[in-house]
């Protein structure tokens, strides 16, 4: 599998996020000769753990969350970021913990926007929505480059490219960066072979980020 | 969804019920090596208390995990006409490290079982599996080669097929039908009905086992 970054949207200390930032951003990938393919759109589930003496708190992780995946339609992915833990399963498991009843989905997001073919590299752009908001909570993008699988190998050319990347959008003076998480993946048992596991840990990441450092604003 | 029976048999008479199992599928017999854990969760998790199967295929060369949840079984006068249970059943395919995932939401290991066996699977109508085992328990946690079998000298097998609420009377069918092919073995009902071992079983495997199957039973 090719091996992908995740960004996220950062905006300057003083301004939020907006759906103008997608705009733009989809605009560039334009500019710089992207080729339109279509939308994707992936969701994140925020699990509670469901509890019934509530003065009773056992030792629960707080962070578990699972996603779907736009282009792994048929599996689902589980992270706990604290414990290092991401977990790939059919789709089905979803139905599963709906059965336990022992954590239920409480906050659920969407990602959705536009994906593109730009060379040798495919690009997602897209907005961050809770369900049923049209708050924009964030706006993230995958960069993928599809001829390696390997992290290590694909490091120069996708660092490149994010180079190229900001140098286009910031002839739009737009008030913020994309920003790109160096990450351990050998914490969550990774290996340098790029799988889609590699992509669940990096949303848990980039979301627990846009979460402490973006604010929400009306799209 | 699926529709489940079992049965006994003496681990004497398995090479003949092998025998007639491969002369009724048709097909190939697979190896069953399965270490099973059974999970449960803390006092206060959940409006109710849950259970979660993990199954560990460990004839692969790796390892291979399923999640399994098994449901109440139908209930009602339809059900009990049926000689099959028909239960909620749901699996996935998960990776190596969900274990250490459920342990972290608050699971704990209840018993873990070690199944060595083989099983066949199979079209007839539905897809049935046949599977027969020796059921070992484990001394020491996850100790599997120290496992010891929970009842010696006996086997236990399963069939099952998948079923959907709108076939499941179609696939009990299919099943039911199937069994009675098996019944000069192995008697097959209801989980938790058990009907014994059958009485006149030797004889059969007996006859089996000197032509090689070719004897209708």
């Amino acid at each position: 599998m090719p091996v992908k970054w995740v960004l996220y949207w950062q905006p300057n200390q003083g301004t939020t996020v907006s759906t103008q930032i997608l705009n733009e951003a989809t605009q560039c990938v334009e500019s710089i000769n992207g080729v339109k393919e279509g939308r994707w759109k992936a969701t994140l589930n925020y699990y509670k753990p469901m509890l019934r003496d509530q003065s009773n708190h056992p030792d629960l992780p707080r962070d578990f969350l699972g996603i779907s995946l736009a282009d792994q339609p048929s599996k689902y992915y589980f992270v706990i970021r604290s414990q290092r833990i991401v977990v790939e399963a059919d789709a089905s498991i979803q139905l599963i913990m709906e059965k336990l009843q022992s954590y239920k989905s409480k906050v659920s997001l969407y990602f959705d926007g536009f994906q593109y073919q730009l060379g040798d590299f495919r690009v997602r752009v897209g907005r961050v929505v809770p369900v049923h908001s049209e708050s924009v909570r964030g706006i993230v993008m995958e960069v993928e480059y599809l001829p390696i699988s390997s992290m290590e190998k694909s490091r120069k050319v996708m660092e490149e490219f994010v180079e190229i990347w900001h140098e286009a959008l910031s002839k739009r003076s737009l008030s913020g960066k994309f920003v790109n998480i160096e990450l351990n993946f050998g914490e969550f048992g990774l290996a340098d072979t790029y799988t889609p596991q590699h992509t669940g840990v990096q949303y848990a990441i980039v979301m627990a980020h846009m979460i402490a450092t973006v604010q929400p604003a009306r799209g | 969804m699926e529709c489940v029976v079992q049965g006994i048999i003496e681990t004497q008479h398995v090479e003949a019920l092998e025998i007639l199992l491969q002369g009724l599928c048709g097909v190939q017999r697979e190896r069953l090596r399965v270490h099973e854990l059974t999970l449960k969760s803390l006092p206060n998790l959940g409006s109710v208390s849950s259970e979660v199967r993990l199954l560990c295929d460990l004839d692969q060369a790796e390892p291979t995990w399923t999640v399994k949840h098994v449901g109440g079984a139908m209930r009602g006068a339809g059900a009990d006409q049926l000689s099959v249970m028909v239960r909620a059943m749901i699996e996935s395919r998960v990776s190596k490290n969900a274990l250490r995932m459920f342990y972290s939401l608050g699971y704990k290991l209840d018993h873990e079982l070690l199944k060595v066996g083989f099983a066949f699977h199979f079209q007839r109508t539905a897809h049935i599996s046949v599977s027969v085992s020796s059921v070992s328990k484990m001394p020491k946690i996850h100790a599997i080669d120290e496992a010891v079998p929970v009842t010696p000298g006996m086997q236990i097998v399963d069939v099952t097929a998948p079923a959907t609420p709108e076939n499941y009377s179609e696939v009990a069918a299919a099943v039911s039908s199937f069994c009675e092919f098996l019944a000069p073995l192995v008697h097959l009902s209801k989980p938790f009905i058990s009907m014994g071992v059958v009485p006149t079983a030797a004889a059969a495997a007996a006859s089996l086992m000197s032509d090689g199957g070719g004897t209708t039973l």
